[in-house]
């Protein structure tokens, strides 16, 4: 991952106005940071939007 | 004197990607050097999968293909990929070793690894002895050693593992989650304002610290 990936960090996001679905109820300001960051639920870890499930 | 910023960091012991952010987020606060503002990060629990039970027979492998059906070259390519990314973290997994395990006694310990000042230095422990060192972190005799390891007395985490009685802290916290709409792991609360989903690269942690930092910076000006 380089910087440039990152560089969309502090581009926050209004939670309430848009931001990506996991955070639909989130009280946060989401930072919107790198697409290909990882998250895991339940027993798959996957890219948030991205189709396939992946670890 | 300012307040340090706060960071709550909701993770899983079983989830691979909470120690690979735990490091980015440790790197994106070292790059900023000097420039660093004071910090405090607390734990928060999270179960991934509450169906697991203490107790596997099988490699991690196993426990996905044939537990939960997913078919195992895919589970090959998935946990070889999160290898490779968690060695590029610094961090040696080992799948083969890994003991799949129920983490909800190992949370119970963080909290009191918490009440004791100590919650950081338990949660790299416990990752360290779950994805690197293969050790059972879901029996309370392990616990309890790696409790020692990280500086714990080993009565007083036996005790607090066997009365059960941080049970309802690791409920709250799980169920502050889910009133957040966190539903997956790692998700990182910056001064309780910004939310982190994700293990975000070490560039990411250092803005937006630097970022709020400015804005106090402001706020105080």
């Amino acid at each position: 991952m380089t910087a440039a990936d990152a560089s969309t960090a502090v581009a926050a996001t209004d939670a309430s106005a848009g931001a990506p679905a996991e955070a639909s109820a989130s009280p946060f300001t989401m930072v919107t940071g790198a697409p290909g960051a990882m998250v895991c639920e339940g027993d798959v870890c996957f890219v948030p939007g991205a189709d396939a499930a992946t670890e | 004197m300012s307040t340090p910023i706060k960071i709550d960091i909701w993770s899983d012991i079983a989830c691979p990607w909470c120690y690979i952010g735990k490091r980015h987020f440790e790197a994106g606060v070292a790059a900023l050097g000097d420039d660093a503002p004071e910090i405090e990060v607390e734990y928060h629990s999270f179960e991934l999968a509450p169906d697991t039970p203490v107790d596997f027979e099988g490699s991690e492998i196993d426990f996905l293909a044939k537990h939960k059906g997913m078919p195992a070259e895919r589970v090959q390519q998935m946990l070889q990929h999160v290898t490779g990314v968690a060695a590029n973290a610094g961090l040696d997994y080992d799948f083969d070793a890994l003991q799949h395990t129920k983490t909800l006694k190992a949370h119970e310990l963080l909290h009191f690894a918490k009440s004791e000042g100590r919650q950081l230095e338990l949660a790299e422990r416990l990752f360290r002895a779950y994805f690197t060192e293969g050790r059972h972190v879901g029996r309370v005799d392990e616990l309890v050693a790696l409790a020692a390891d990280a500086g714990l007395d080993a009565d007083a985490a036996r005790e607090a593992l066997e009365s059960g009685r941080f049970a309802a802290a690791v409920q709250a916290d799980i169920a502050q989650a889910g009133a957040y709409g966190i539903n997956g792991v790692p998700f990182f609360v910056i001064d309780g304002k910004y939310g982190v989903s994700g293990a975000q690269p070490a560039e990411v942690f250092g803005q937006v610290l630097t970022q709020v930092a400015g804005e106090r910076d402001g706020a105080v000006a």
